[in-house]
Order: structure tokens, then sequence, then C-alpha cells
């Protein structure tokens, strides 16, 4: 097998091992040897398994040629953001706090990954415990944009929508808790997932804010995120979080399109609230035409503030956060980044009762979110304005700004970013879909059929190894 | 329902109360978070009626041994 193997889907390796065309250990060792050329301009994998990786690729070989591949990731490489505990690999969260933290248990979803006979590449830069950066003062540097290294992938989960759009890797597991999935995705120009809440496992991944956590596939298409997704989903008695609902293939009906369905936009927000740039408003509007077009009716929806899903969600996450890492904020808080110390400390003075009256409002407005979903099938926005320079950011930021992402961590709905063109400075553009809970096949149908429809998945980053690296060869 | 914001010598008080002992450099960052919290807390707080449940309940078959059986 020749050509660049780097860039192939999951589905198109799938195929190739299947019909012993490809090998697991000639997959694993292309990405290697890019990983090696490319990434010291990245910064994207903050630990590297390679020859674990190498060990598993040649079982995985051997398993495939005895009794054929037991499913579409076998033999295929992945990374895990470094928030997702690995047994015997060090998981830090990017954090000094857990510089040494070698975890004795893998997290649910890497032991499916695992078990899937997926092939471990390394651990994947984040923003400090998912929650501070970009940061210059933690363990390890931020991970840069692979379509312009001037800019910034978002977070948290930067690391993983690098490495996929650089072509590092062609899965990996990110988690989001007000749109660190999608963000990155929409950065990165790749399709990430926020399942429904508690449809992933969370077990064995560091808490971000335990009500609002959700772990999910990133992937270059929405096919190959419901091929992970089909791989991690699935009910854990031991989260207290995790939803008891069926095991389902989700590449099952993915070809099955939007027609018919009614589809939400809540112009409210994209006009008054958080005003699109010219650029992604056009971007946004060429996207529904596509949807149009494929036979979807566009209906204006009306939602509560913003604000309010905002608020409500930052509220809760700031108790919860402090109370995750109380012990060393109150004995050595120098040890965190300043940017995730600013945005938990003022947590420990939140009263009882504000957390209380923030998870009321939680409840009005999840409800207010199912209530429109049922008079459409899906909600169409923006992720976000595209990737800007990676530079230091105010701390306050968090809080200032109104996120496109968050509300859907309030109403735990199935939310996926996929890529909708290119600025014209060649940054990726990005849309939001939203479906209804439990829904999550409906959302990676209508991800898939707007794939199909448009040619944004035949681009990808232009990357070169650096001059010094070139002079070497 | 905004509140009157806290003063340095009041948020100072709140941190004691939360065991944060804080170098002056990060005591300044307290005080700037804190303002931005304050902000948030008067727009989540509205008139309820007693019967307002918050998201989050205690949902006691999650704990059911052997998982939530229902």
């Amino acid at each position: 097998m020749t050509g660049e193997l780097h860039f192939l889907t999951i589905a198109e390796a799938a195929r190739l091992i299947e019909r012993r065309e490809l090998s697991p250990v000639e997959l694993t060792g292309a990405y290697l040897a890019r990983i090696a050329a490319l990434d010291d301009q990245l910064h994207s994998f903050v630990t590297l398994t390679a020859d674990l990786a190498r060990s598993r690729a040649k079982a995985a070989e051997a398993e495939i040629v005895r009794d054929g591949p037991r499913g579409r990731l076998h033999g295929v490489p992945f990374c895990l953001k470094d928030i997702v505990e690995t047994a015997g690999i060090r998981t830090t969260g990017q954090s000094k706090i857990l510089a040494d933290h070698v975890p004795a248990h893998d997290a649910v979803v890497a032991a499916k990954l695992h078990a899937a006979g997926g092939v471990l590449l390394g651990k994947t830069a984040t923003w400090e415990f998912a929650h501070g950066g970009p940061s210059w003062d933690v363990l390890f540097p931020p991970a840069h944009n692979p379509w312009n290294t001037d800019h910034h992938p978002a977070g948290s989960s930067s690391g993983s929508g690098a490495a996929v759009a650089a072509g590092l890797a062609p899965a990996t597991i990110g988690s989001d808790t007000g749109g660190s999935i999608r963000g990155p995705a929409a950065a990165c120009g790749i399709a990430g997932l926020k399942p429904t809440y508690g449809l992933v496992s969370r077990r064995g991944v560091l808490p971000n804010c335990f009500s609002h956590d959700h772990v999910g596939p990133l992937a270059w298409t929405s096919e190959d995120v419901a091929i992970l997704l089909s791989i991690v989903a699935g009910h854990d008695p031991q989260d207290p979080g995790s939803a008891d609902v069926p095991d389902q293939d989700y590449t099952a009906g993915i070809g099955g399109g939007v027609a018919g369905k009614i589809v939400g936009v809540p112009w409210r927000w994209l006009e008054d609230e958080a005003p699109l740039k010219p650029e992604t408003r056009a971007g946004f509007d060429a996207a529904l035409a596509v949807f149009g077009d494929l036979g979807a009716e566009i209906r204006p929806i009306e939602l509560p503030t913003l604000q309010a899903y905002n608020d409500a969600k930052k509220v809760i996450a700031m108790a919860e956060l402090f109370s995750i890492h109380e012990k060393d904020l109150r004995t050595r808080p120098e040890l965190f980044g300043a940017s995730l110390r600013y945005r938990i400390i003022a947590g420990g003075l939140i009263r009882a009762e504000d957390y209380v009256q923030a998870t009321r409002l939680r409840r009005d407005l999840a409800l207010a979110m199912q209530q429109v979903l049922t008079a459409v099938d899906l909600i169409l926005l923006p992720t976000g304005e595209p990737a800007g320079k990676l530079e230091p950011v105010p701390h306050s930021s968090l809080f200032t700004g109104a996120s496109l992402t968050t509300p859907f961590n309030v109403g735990g709905n199935p939310a996926l970013s996929v890529c909708s063109g290119f600025a014209a400075n060649g940054m990726p553009l990005s849309l939001q879909i939203v479906g209804r809970l439990f829904d999550d096949a409906g959302v990676l149908r209508a991800g898939h059929a707007y794939e199909q429809a448009t040619p944004w998945r035949g681009r990808r980053p232009d990357l070169h190894p650096a001059a010094a690296d070139r002079a070497a060869e | 329902m905004p509140l009157e914001p806290a003063t340095r010598d009041e948020i100072a008080v709140l941190a004691r109360r939360a065991g944060l002992n804080l170098s002056a450099e990060h005591f300044d960052q307290l005080v700037d978070a804190y303002g931005h919290l304050e902000q948030m807390l008067g727009r989540i707080r509205r008139a309820r009626s007693y019967a307002d449940e918050p998201a989050h309940i205690f949902a006691p078959s999650k704990f059911q041994p052997g998982g939530d059986k229902r």
C-alpha cells in the first residue's frame, strides 16, 4: 500500500485492512513517522507511546491474519486527550499537579478502544484540567493549529483536534464541558461530537464539572465519528451520570439524508446576542442553503438567552471545579497555571444557595431546549468564529464571552461540529448540528449528508517538516 | 437582583472561610474573578416558587447494586 496513508479515514483504512491491502504495522508506522516529522510545529502530543503502538499493531495484524478484523477500529491508530486515564501511561491533564500521575487503570473509553483493537499512539495536549488555557505556564506548551501554526486550535481538546486535522492520527477522544470537543473540531476543520449527556462513560476521565462533562469522539468525518461512538457509547453502572439506553451502530442509516427534516435556527442569538462576523454569517447562510437543497425545511426558533445558559453553566462549573481542586488550591495554588487558577478560585466563595439557584435555572433552560426540539428535528448554528492567533487571552474571557456551544451542555443534547468551508485567510469555518436527546444518530446523519454534499473534506492542511529537519535529512 | 459588590475586605473574609491562604498576587486574581462571578450570580437570582426543583436531583436507582435496572 502506498500513498498518503496518514490521510485515510477510519472507514477507508478499515476497508483496506479487511481486504488485507493495508497492514496495521504499516499504517501505524506511517503515523509515527509523520508525528516525528511534524509535531514539533504543532505540540499536539504530550506523550508518545511509539513502542506500545508498534507492539499493538503487530498483535492486531496477527489477529487479523488469523481471524479477520473484529471491527472497524481493529488495527487502526488513535490518540487520547491527556485527561483520559491510561493504565501505566502518564496522564497529566497538562498540569504540574499531575506531572507524575501514572494511573493503574484505563478509563472506560480507553479500555473500549483497546478492546476494539485500536492502536494507541499517545496522549494529546489539553488546556489544564480541560479548563484553563491557552497557557504557557503549565506542564506542556499549548498546541498549534495545523492550518496555520500561528493560530490556536481552540480548547480544551486542542491537541486532539490538531492531531486529526494534521494527519497525525485518524481518531481521538476528547471531552466537552462547555464546547471543548466542538471548539477544537471547528478550529481545526474536522468533525467532533459532544454526545448526549450520559451516553459515553466518564469513568476514568479527569473531571472538569461533573454535571456538564461529556466524553466524545473527534475524527475527519462524521462517519468516522459514528464508528468511534459505536465503540465507546454504552451504559456504565459505575458512572452515576450514565444513561441506560440500548447500544447501537451509529453508522447504520448514516446515509439516510435530511430530506423532510425540520431545522431550527436561533437567529436572535446569532444576530443580537453574539453577532456573527460577515464571513462567518456568509458561510452559515451557504450551509443553510445546502440543507435546503437536501430537502430540509429551515425555520426560526426562539430559545432563552445565550447569557442565561452561560451564566447557569459557569456558576455550577466554578463551584464543582473548586470542590474538585480545593485541596491543591488551599495548599499549593502556585502549581496551577494562572488561567485555570483565575477561572476556578472564586468558586470557593459561591454560597450553597447560589449553586442551587443555578441548578434550578439549568432545569428551566434544559426544559426550554427540549420543548423547542419537539417542533424541530435539528438546530443549526455556527460552532464559533474561525480560530485566531495563538496568544495569551485575558483569563476573564471565559466569563465575558457568549459561547454558542455551552447551551447544549446545559441541555445535554447531542451536538456535532463539522467543517463548513474556509475563511479568506484559510482557517476553517464551522457548522454545529444539534439534535434531540439520544438522537445522536440523527445528528451524525445530518453531518454526513452535509459533508457528502460539500467539497470541504477534500482539503487538508499543507504541513512540511521544519527547515532544520529537512537540512538534517 | 444584583447585590452590592463585595469589598476587598469582604472577599478576604470569604476567602479565609473557604480555606484559601493566598499570596497578594493570587488574592488580586481572586478579587478580579469574583467581580465577574458576582455579575453572573446577580443574573441567576430570580423569584421562584417553593416547588421549583433543581436540575440535579437524587435518583436512588442509580445506586442500586448492579446498576439501574429500570
